[in-house]
């Protein structure tokens, strides 16, 4: 069964419309789009010339042919066709079900009523236009290229940027290059002519006298040499200048004396290396609990470093001794001799060096200022035991115990503990400053200096310094310490 | 008689039917239409609702309108398979033989009303299981059909859960459409009162047969689809699973299951009702949207987020049909494809 003429009319004329509107649709985009070289082509008319204008006018119109013909070309199915129409006249989707199941070979019977049904319904329709227009997303911007290729148009070309690259010479070398060649001869001529044309006569005359005094040389039709005199002139970019800088500064980085001290970091310190892994070995640790292997390649690399001019090469052998004799504690006691000797050698060849500013000065001016007062810990250095007072009665302080830390100072209302009881297998107690003193750093290293209360504790026990009831409660505290 | 006037027919048959119900229900017209489509479409219809919105009524009416066999099951958390289904029992022939003999259960009846389904246990509402799809039960190893056409109408009450067993998945796929009864307006509430309290009974005449309700549905399936339609229809079905790759993003965020093929044949059988009930051939995209909620609610299954948010089935299948259609041809202008 073939549809009825009545709904193949209908869907003619909706894809006639269709199409219609298709080609109104792509023929605005390709103007757009064509829109974009033509106002490119008006912005450089001053290079292409007279015919800027007429291109770029038939750019524009090729633009919209070929999308006009773009949209002409695209099919339109019968069925989109019907559907259109369906939505359109509110046909509840009878003539695409219908076209389509016309043709089918199981079209049930059914299909001759809707084919009737919707032949009637479409004869009955007046013809109007259903298919809406819909401007493509470019239309919204399409007044811009249009305006922009409007007042191209209308304007005077605009000048082209010069393929020359900026030149730094100064103006005294330019004069000699230009005596000598004449290469550039035509581009320097031919600017000074431009600008003559657009710069105004009497603006004009009245340069030339501003700069008449200031130059012997100046002629009163000689652009050129008035544009150098000018104070402009004199603020030019001076390359050679700039070079010479630079050769400067590289001079000053060869003189290493005149350098910060860059190269005192921790890694490079002799000291501070062996000082760091010393800690890393006895951090909280009796002496019996230290590892004596470990202990013994620690004095081995001490050792090693004192072949190289260094004098705790004694104290070195010596912790070896004891180390081998099983006396761990004498050869920690004999290890911290030789760390405070290469502190010492470490320091002094620092200072013969004569090298100042970098950290060295950095730490000395903060260590000054703490002992003036300032006394903020909490500085990297501190933590390597190079500042005074680390331990208890050491150091330079008239305090026995150093001087106290800003915390202390503050008012008992500016600080408070709080904490709470730890559950485990030793029960024991978290702590932590609170309030405005709080946030402040000890001034002593808690790992560097534990060990060294540990021993003054033993001492102190060994001595029966303190009453025999009270070791197990302090042994137990600094055991409780060792577990944190 | 021409496919014209077959149409007319049951045009005007259907306009009757519901004429007869709607002389004792008042309002609920939406309901009413879903309910005879789920009958000419040859499905099962649940219906939702809380107690005296005339759910039992309705099915009480519209089986008093019909030349067919009703029954009424009231499901409660005893009732038994055997209850509903029937069972073999011993009986004595005059020779004093004794042999099995099948007492057929309620559920050999043309219109079945399975009143508080969800009060009975699991396993007697999977006893309708089989009826349902199969228009046929199984006791004792014999297959037994149910008489044609075979319809149930199931309520049940969305409060008062405690003491319930909510219908599965699977039995709640087996109707084509799920229903939910609302509060009359003030308006239908005066009608009930004046005519629920009056002396003189309203009479409800049958006009319509077993056998045109078979001969309806036989004409129900001719109705022809467009292509496009049939997409939408597959798209809109498509669009509630999750895990569909242009899933819309409500389905994603709130959907853990969506709807069976059974929901696609639900949507295009009722759509076919709709519109030949109306008076056309073919089925359009806007029965299609009519039928979207009645055929896919009970098939959509939320995920917790869903749960959570409280969002409602209708709404997210109202969202979901809305992005199918603005995403496929059927609301796209041709010509800047």
């Amino acid at each position: 069964m073939t549809p009825d003429p009545a709904l193949d009319r209908l869907v003619r004329r909706v894809s006639a419309q269709v199409r219609w509107r298709r080609v109104e649709h792509y023929a605005l985009r390709g103007f757009f789009w064509a829109s974009l070289p033509a106002v490119a082509l008006l912005a450089i008319k001053g290079g292409v010339g007279s015919l800027a204008l007429p291109i770029a006018a038939a750019l524009l119109v090729l633009g919209a042919l070929l999308g006009a013909a773009w949209g002409a070309l695209k099919r339109t199915t019968r069925a989109d066709a019907a559907r259109l129409a369906d939505r359109a006249f509110g046909l509840e989707d009878r003539v695409a079900t219908a076209l389509e199941w016309a043709e089918r070979p199981d079209r049930t019977p059914l299909v001759d009523s809707l084919v009737a049904d919707a032949t009637a319904r479409v004869e009955a329709l007046q013809p109007r236009q259903i298919v809406h227009r819909i401007l493509p997303r470019e239309t919204r911007f399409l007044p811009v290229p249009v305006v922009i290729a409007l007042v191209l148009t209308l304007a005077p070309a605009l000048p082209l940027p010069s393929p020359r690259l900026p030149d730094f010479t100064p103006g005294s070398q330019e004069e000699d290059k230009e005596q000598r060649t004449g290469s550039g001869m035509l581009e320097e001529r031919s600017k000074p002519e431009s600008r003559e044309r657009l710069r105004p006569p009497a603006f004009e005359e009245h340069e030339f006298q501003a700069r008449s005094g200031a130059s012997t040389a100046s002629t009163a039709g000689d652009l050129s040499a008035v544009f150098k005199d000018t104070a402009l002139s004199a603020q030019r970019p001076d390359f050679n200048s700039f070079l010479k800088k630079g050769d400067e500064r590289l001079k000053l980085l060869e003189q290493v004396d005149r350098l910060p001290d860059l190269a005192s970091d921790f890694t490079t310190s002799q000291y501070k290396m062996v000082f760091r892994k010393s800690k890393a070995l006895t951090g909280g640790l009796r002496p019996d609990q230290i590892s004596p292997q470990k202990l013994k390649e620690l004095l081995e690399e001490m050792e090693r470093l004192g072949r190289k001019g260094g004098n705790w090469s004694g104290d070195v052998g010596e912790g070896m001794e004891a180390l081998e004799g099983g006396q761990t504690d004498r050869a920690m006691e004999a290890m911290q001799k030789a760390l405070d000797k290469m502190r010492a050698q470490e320091e002094a060849q620092r200072a013969g060096k004569g090298l100042r500013g970098g950290r060295d000065n950095e730490r000395g001016a903060g260590s000054r200022d703490r002992r003036g007062g300032g006394g903020e810990g909490g500085g990297e250095g501190e933590d390597f035991g190079e500042g005074e007072g680390l331990l208890p009665g050491k150091g330079k302080s008239a305090s026995p115990k150093g001087e106290a830390s800003r915390r202390l100072s503050a008012t008992p209302y500016d600080v408070g503990v709080e904490g709470e009881s730890r559950r485990g297998r030793k029960e024991g107690y978290d702590t932590n400053m609170t309030g405005r003193g709080g946030p402040m750093a000890s001034r002593l290293n808690y790992l560097g200096v534990i060990g060294q209360y540990r021993k003054l504790m033993e001492d102190a026990i060994t001595r029966e310094a303190v009453p025999r009831d009270y070791h197990s409660q302090i042994k137990d505290y600094f055991q409780a310490l060792d577990e944190r | 008689m021409t496919d014209d006037g077959r149409v007319r027919e049951f045009v005007t048959a259907f306009e009757g039917l519901r004429a007869e119900v709607e002389k004792v229900i008042v309002g609920h017209r939406e309901i009413i239409n879903h309910v005879l489509i789920g009958l000419f479409a040859g499905g099962h219809v649940l219906l939702e609702g809380v107690p005296g919105l005339g759910k039992t009524l309705l099915v009480k009416t519209l089986s008093e309108s019909l030349e067919l066999s009703f029954s009424r099951i009231q499901f409660t958390p005893d009732l038994m398979p055997a209850d509903i289904i029937g069972t073999n029992i011993i009986v004595e022939d005059a020779g004093g033989r004794k042999h099995f003999q099948f007492q057929q259960g309620p559920l050999f009846a043309h219109v079945v009303l399975a009143d508080e389904i969800n009060r009975a246990t699991p396993k007697t509402q999977s006893a309708l299981l089989e009826g349902m799809q199969e228009a046929s039960v199984t006791v004792g190893g014999v297959s037994r059909p149910l008489p044609a056409p075979f319809f149930v109408l199931a309520t049940q009450n969305p409060i008062e859960m405690e003491g319930t067993y909510p219908l599965p998945e699977a039995q709640l796929d087996r109707f084509l459409l799920k229903l939910r009864v609302r509060y009359p307006a003030i308006e239908e509430l005066n009608a009930i009162i004046d005519r629920t309290t009056q002396s003189r009974p309203i009479a409800v005449e049958r006009v319509m047969s077993g056998a045109k309700v078979l001969t309806y549905r036989e004409l129900i399936r001719e109705v022809p689809v467009a292509a496009h339609v049939r997409d939408f229809a597959s798209g809109i079905v498509m669009a509630t699973h999750p895990q569909w790759a242009d899933a819309p993003d409500v389905t994603r965020r709130f959907v853990r299951y969506g709807a069976s093929p059974r929901g696609a044949q639900a949507l295009i059988l009722g759509a076919k009702v709709r519109a030949l009930a109306e008076g056309r051939y073919n089925v359009s995209a806007d029965d299609l949207k009519a039928l979207a909620a009645p055929a896919l609610r009970h098939r959509v299954i939320l995920n917790f987020e869903g749960e959570a948010e409280g969002i409602d089935t209708d709404t997210l299948i109202s969202q979901i049909v809305d992005t199918v259609e603005s995403s496929t041809s059927q609301a796209r202008e041709p010509f800047v494809r």
